[in-house]
């Protein structure tokens, strides 16, 4: 039988007393917590045992002696004896420490004695950090390690055992009481006293943030705001959507409820500092922005750029209308297309026109917006792109809409042409007569749509390109947002500056191994890796679904169906 | 029953499986094989019925040569659109009136197809083929001309491979399909809309509504009709002729291999047939299932 | 057959109460030993892409005869290919070992076959299990034949039994018909379930009569019992339990049914399977208002077939081909009067007054039909039981085994011809073309054995430990516990 008990490092060197802890349930194996010195009221120690099982649901028990070896070693033996009949237990360590030796020697008394039978216990001592155990937390998570739920691991026992007891810690070795310990303490309680005032100030300064989070809601749930070409708009612009996830995130930091379990406060935790982080770059953006005439600047030179695009745009379309890369295009349809696209850009080039005066006001105000966040200026950013770029998206739709009439109505009528077609009810190809005149219509119509194909591809093509390059933009600002939205920075520093506090199973190290003692192991954390951290402790948003495939966005493009950013997926509405 | 036991008894050996039989598994009696069958069913060809079903496709094909010798006539300006039109106009209605003379006799298990109906298929057809014959006009004009020749041959072949040569009558979609697009593409290489009209009429006259014409001939009257093919395949080395000789030495060629070499050499390698029949083989369903009485 | 669904655990005990006086009323001169050493125990390797989880009549037949050689006491082990998650090494009832390798599937649960590939495996599966005798089944599985070839090369005596005809007009044929004939020309000897399966693989691999035997199928008496009270009264109900594919003739009985309902009022239909074919019944159904009259029950499970069969009164089979055909022997042992077409095999399984054979036509199948009904009405028919009690001993799956066991001992006899005198035999055989071709393919085998013998010597190879047969570890005390998948931990064969 092997006996494994978890010493605290800290009880190394303390004074002969009892030793207190737990055994866990069906194993050979005892967590110490501290240790109770000489001299003292057996009842008191008992009332103090339950109080503190009472605060804090371990079941804290004696478990046996610990003497160090200072003072008289007479008589000491029969009175350890002595003590395991006043608590009485069904197994009684006893610890001693020698003089010269590092090692323990330890003792395991069976209660009902005619059970003492010496059948060579071995005991390994597994020594710990109290501290960095009771402020760890093991990982993964998926099961919360409570005692009632079925058999976690030995190791999460005893995890759970130290950080729950944490007010057996909570004494002082000051404290002047009938008892005294000897546990970890804590050693600074001066900047408690800032901690104290914060925590005093943080409910009333979340009452109120909830109360305006819950008018604006309010607002925003209105009737007004929600029929639905608005809802439509606000769901494709990205910085409603983004303000919409903001909001989301204040309501969780300031709801008042206080984080009982780990996830939840590191969820809190990871929100709250992220939402400084964004809004300390915002803040510095701003006043990057509003220096130096760069705004004014930034408004003249937006105009000539948009012009400069809009030109460039006509020259494509007329070298399209030629012979584009030396391919022949059906002529008739390419300067149909062509005068259709260009008439485009002149109604968008007009419209630039009538905003050109305001746009520096637009700008300044917009600007402003980064004062609720650097996120909130990329959105707005992502979305005047969208907007300034709306005619290469009205090309691209028209292209892709054409392409795909084009190619749906080329395949039916190939199955016409092979003497087929689609049956809709039993979702497969059957044969079929065709009568004269329509395979005599559907030919001609084969044919046309045949030799127009390659023009219409080729202006969808060129759109398309034109498209990903404003969505590929696109992409890296809503990546970018999403990033700082999203990103762990608490846990991930939590992880830098004290890796003992997230976990990752556990290491041990022997000290020392001579024969005839027992076992010295010295337990240590293994801290968790940093992808493990920012996996584990990212903030769930639209990005972690999993965005097309490659080979799907290809077969999108040459079907012709509409592709978009990441943003207005499908997946999102659910 | 071991593998290895003499037949001893002289009970005769049946074959069955449900009796035990005092003979080996493996056991070989004289009456093996016996149930295998050769050649059965198989059809004695005569030399002279098999040339008269080939004429079929030697005048398929000649139809094809004298369609492209329009195109010829066309494209070089030897034959007004007009003329052609107008030819066309004449030789269907008197082939309508033909079809027409010949249906009463063809039994009435179909139901006819009435004259408006007719009348107004043919209103499609040109009112569709009048109204695209300029889009077609400008269809291939900026395609090299040498892919849409590559394009018409391989529509044309096409065309004669996939023609449902034992009964024209409902012509099969593929076929008629292959022979439109190809005149689609050779019309559209010649100088004004109304050739493209003319050309593509007449396609439909002899790709869509002849073989129909011919059917009922033949089902009308077998003899006639052999040597309406027959007078078919010489129009069209004659046309051919007179514009493209050699092009017509080699539809001579072809049909000659046709008509007369191909069908001579099914009937000589007839005799090398060796085909297996047995109980084993799987069993064919026979009757039209679709036409359950009732 | 592919109705014929069997759960790998349920039929050895039931085969156990199969007739005991079977054995002892099987032929006297079963008994006659003439083989070289009648009492000899062969070691027996099973290959087929065929086998549990997949359904159907190869299957259930390599299963049922692995149980019975078992029971003689041969050490019997199963090589397929991995179904899905279920791979490396399985043990069945009576500790019949299965290997599971791991192998491409191409079609149809059909793997795909190079001539070597699987060449490692499977001689690491054969030198292992110390296998004498190797037996292929179905020539529709490329692992069989990889497995002959690779049987033959290694010098190991070989076995293959063909479940299904095939034509010889249509190219396909041509083609796999010259593979079975390279596949046979050096196999020992040929298992045929029917005379007329036999007549064919002759034919089609070109083969010495003397070595192909005639081993039917079998099925097991006592799943399948008659119970008349289960017959609805004052109707007559015809039962078809088959696939719903061409092969199985479903069109023609989508024209059989309108005929005779229209004709009968009290005629219903209880049809049973699965199929691309199925449609066609549904058509019929719709088109004809016989919805309350003809049921389509779907797909089967084997322990509900006996269900269905026992409503009936007339079983109908409609097969175009068949080589031996279990589901009129089935029919037959539940009581009904079977009415099948005349093809294949059929004629051969039942005698002449428990089945009416007709042409496969609509007419001649109503026609027979209308005859077995009208004795019906009158009365004129034996009961259920007497013609289960005829069927019942028929065909048994301790018969099969038992003249299966005699075809080892002949073949354990024989000779395995060396590489020179197989290439020979290839040459002479098979024609110059593809007999040199893969005389060629034979070669390369060998060299390709020789270094894999090379590479992991025989000797060192690990023997497996023996689940069947004379050293069996498995004992007889334990036999009684039907234990799939016991113990999956043994190692596999990669």
């Amino acid at each position: 039988m092997v006996l494994k008990v978890f010493f605290p490092q800290c009880c190394n060197r303390a004074d002969s007393g009892l030793l207190v802890g737990r055994w866990l349930p069906g194993r050979d194996t005892a967590v110490v917590l501290a240790v109770i010195h000489y001299p003292f009221i057996p009842s008191t120690v008992k009332q103090y045992l339950q109080q503190i099982q009472g605060q804090s649901q371990v079941p804290v028990e004696v478990l046996g002696s610990w003497s160090m070896p200072s003072e008289k070693q007479e008589g000491l033996d029969s009175f350890l004896r002595d003590l395991s009949t006043i608590f009485p237990q069904t197994r009684w360590l006893q610890v001693s420490r020698e003089m010269g030796q590092t090692g323990f020697s330890c003792q395991l008394l069976q209660l009902p004695p005619e059970k003492e039978e010496e059948e060579e216990d071995r005991v390994i001592f597994v020594h710990y950090d109290q501290r960095k155990v009771m402020l760890s937390q093991l990982h993964p998570l998926e099961s919360p390690a409570l005692p009632g739920c079925e058999e976690p691991s030995e190791l999460r026992q005893m995890f759970w055992t130290v950080a729950h007891s944490e007010p057996l810690f909570l004494k002082d070795k000051y404290d002047e009481g009938p008892l005294k310990l000897s546990h970890w303490q804590s050693e600074g309680r001066e900047a408690s006293i800032l901690v104290e005032l914060m925590k005093l100030a943080s409910t009333p300064l979340c009452l109120l943030l909830a109360w305006l989070l819950a008018a604006w809601s309010w607002v925003t749930s209105t009737r007004l705001l929600n029929l639905s070409p608005l809802r439509f708009l606000s769901s494709k612009l990205s910085s409603c959507v983004q303000l919409s996830y903001r909001t989301a995130h204040m309501k969780t930091v300031t709801s008042p409820h206080t984080a009982t379990s780990h996830t939840h406060f590191m969820r809190k935790a990871n929100v709250l500092v992220s939402l400084l982080l964004d809004v300390s770059l915002g803040l510095l953006f701003i006043s990057w922005l509003y220096r130096e005439e760069r705004l004014a600047r930034l408004a003249s030179a937006l105009l000539p750029a948009a012009d400069r695009v809009s030109r460039e745009l006509e020259d494509l379309l007329q070298w399209l209308m030629g012979a584009p890369a030396g391919l022949k295009m059906n002529r008739a349809l390419d300067q149909v297309l062509g005068r259709f696209f260009l008439y485009h850009i002149h109604l968008w080039i007009s419209y630039l026109r009538l905003l050109a005066p305001f746009l520096e006001v637009i700008l300044w105000y917009g600007g402003l917006s980064a004062a609720l966040g650097l996120t909130f200026a990329l959105s707005l950013l992502s979305d005047m792109l969208a907007l300034l770029t709306f005619h290469i998206y009205c090309f691209y739709v028209y292209g892709a809409r054409l392409y795909c009439m084009k190619l749906y109505g080329l395949c039916s009528l190939w199955r016409l042409f092979r003497g087929r077609k689609w049956n809709v009810l039993r979702q497969r190809v059957d044969s079929c007569c065709y009568d004269l005149d329509q395979l005599f219509i559907g030919t001609l119509l084969f044919t046309i749509l045949l030799f127009l194909l390659p023009t219409t591809a080729l202006y969808y093509l060129v759109f398309t390109m034109l498209r990903l390059m404003v969505v590929a933009l696109q992409g890296v600002l809503h990546l970018s947002v999403d990033l700082i939205n999203s990103f762990p920075l608490f846990a991930l520093s939590l992880r830098v500056f004290t890796p003992y506090r997230l976990a990752e199973g556990v290491k041990f190290r022997v000290l020392s191994d001579e024969p005839g003692t027992a076992l010295h192991l010295l337990m240590e954390m293994n801290a968790l890796g940093l992808g493990e951290v920012v996996q584990t402790y990212r903030t769930p948003t639209y990005s972690c679904y999993p965005p097309d495939s490659w080979g799907a966005l290809l077969r999108k493009l040459f079907v012709g169906e509409l592709v978009y950013p990441w943003k207005h997926k499908t997946t999102k509405t659910d | 029953m071991g593998p290895d036991i003499a037949p001893g008894p002289a009970v005769p050996w049946r074959k069955v499986l449900w009796e035990r039989q005092p003979f080996p598994d493996n056991y070989v009696d004289e009456r093996f094989l016996e149930e295998l069958r050769r050649n059965e069913g198989i059809r004695q060809y005569r030399y002279w019925a098999v040339v008269k079903e080939a004429v079929l496709v030697g005048q398929q094909l000649s139809c094809v040569a004298i369609f492209i010798t329009l195109w010829l006539y066309m494209e070089q300006g030897l034959l007004s659109p007009e003329a052609l039109l107008w030819t066309s106009l004449i030789v269907g209605l008197l082939g309508y009136g033909l079809h027409n003379a010949l249906r009463p006799q063809l039994g009435s298990d179909r139901k006819p197809r009435t004259h408006l109906a007719d009348l107004q298929s043919a209103a499609i057809f040109l009112s569709f083929t009048f109204g695209f014959s300029p889009v077609l006009k400008t269809l291939t004009e900026s395609v090299s001309t040498d892919t849409v020749y590559a394009m018409s041959a391989l529509m044309l072949l096409a065309h004669l491979v996939s023609f449902p040569y034992a009964h024209p009558s409902p012509t099969g979609s593929l076929s008629l399909n292959a022979a439109l697009f190809a005149s689609v593409c050779l019309a559209s290489r010649l100088p004004g809309a109304l050739h493209t009209f003319a050309m593509l009429s007449c396609a439909l006259l002899m790709f869509a509504l002849w073989p129909c014409l011919l059917q009922s001939i033949r089902d009308h009257a077998p003899g006639p009709s052999a040597w309406l093919c027959v007078g078919v395949c010489l129009g069209g080395v004659g046309g051919l002729g007179s514009r493209w000789p050699g092009g017509a030495v080699l539809l001579a060629l072809a049909l000659v291999s046709v008509i007369l070499l191909c069908p001579l050499l099914l009937v000589k390698l007839q005799r090398h047939k060796d085909n297996i029949q047995g109980p084993w083989d799987e069993a064919e369903i026979h009757e039209d299932l679709c036409k359950v009485p009732y | 057959m592919g109705q014929r669904r069997k759960k790998a655990d349920v039929s050895a005990s039931s085969e156990k109460r199969a007739s005991e006086a079977d054995t002892a009323a099987s032929n006297p001169t079963a008994s006659n030993p003439t083989a070289s050493n009648p009492n000899r125990k062969h070691s027996i390797c099973m290959v087929s892409d065929f086998f549990y989880p997949n359904m159907g009549g190869v299957e259930s037949h390599i299963y049922q005869l692995s149980q019975c050689l078992i029971e003689k006491g041969h050490k019997v082990v199963i090589a397929t290919h991995a179904y899905g998650r279920r791979k490396g090494v399985r043990y069945l009832t009576n500790g019949l070992k299965v290997y599971y390798l791991p192998l491409q599937v191409m079609y149809n649960q059909s793997t795909a076959t190079t001539c070597f590939h699987s060449l490692p495996l499977l001689r690491c599966v054969f030198v292992r299990e110390a296998v004498t005798v190797v037996h292929a089944h179905s020539s529709f599985s490329a692992m069989a034949h990889d497995a002959l070839f690779h049987a033959k090369t290694m010098g190991l005596n070989t076995v293959f039994t063909d479940h299904s005809l095939f034509g010889f007009a249509d190219m396909s044929s041509v083609l796999t018909n010259k593979l079975l004939t390279v596949s046979l020309c050096d196999t020992d000897h040929i298992v045929c379930v029917s005379y007329t399966s036999k007549e064919n693989t002759v034919l089609r691999a070109t083969l010495d009569p003397q070595i192909v035997s005639v081993i039917p199928n079998a099925v097991d008496p006592t799943d399948f019992t008659p119970d008349p009270s289960q017959r609805r009264g004052g109707r007559i109900t015809v039962v078809v339990i088959s696939r719903l594919v061409y092969r199985k003739g479903i069109d023609l009985l989508g024209g059989i049914i309108p005929e005779l309902c229209l004709k009968h009022p009290d005629l219903h239909f209880l049809i049973g399977g699965e199929g691309p074919k199925r449609i066609v019944l549904e058509e019929v159904r719709e088109k004809y208002q016989l919805h309350d009259r003809v049921r389509l029950l779907g797909a089967l499970e084997h322990r509900d077939v006996r269900g269905v069969l026992v409503q009936g009164h007339i079983f109908l089979n409609t097969s175009l081909t068949e080589a031996f055909c279990m589901a009129i022997v089935e029919g037959a042992s539940c009581g009904l009067q079977v009415v099948s077409t005349r093809v294949g095999g059929i004629p051969e399984v039942l005698p002449e007054d428990l089945i009416s054979l007709c042409d496969p036509t609509v007419r001649s199948l109503c026609a027979g039909l209308e005859a077995v009904i009208t004795q019906l009405r009158s009365g004129a028919v034996p009961s259920p039981a007497d013609i289960h009690a005829r069927v019942r001993s028929l065909y048994t799956w301790r018969n099969v085994a038992g003249r299966t066991e005699k075809v080892y001992d002949r073949v354990a006899g024989e000779e395995v011809l060396p590489l020179d005198r197989r290439l020979l035999r290839l040459r002479q055989h098979c024609g110059s073309v593809a007999g040199s071709i893969f005389a060629f393919v034979a070669v390369l085998n060998f060299l390709f054995l020789l270094l894999l013998q090379w590479l992991v010597p025989d000797q060192v190879m690990d023997r497996a430990v023996d689940a069947s047969g004379p050293r069996a570890l498995w004992g007889p005390s334990q036999r009684d516990h039907p234990a799939e998948e016991a113990g999956a931990g043994a190692p596999t064969a990669e």
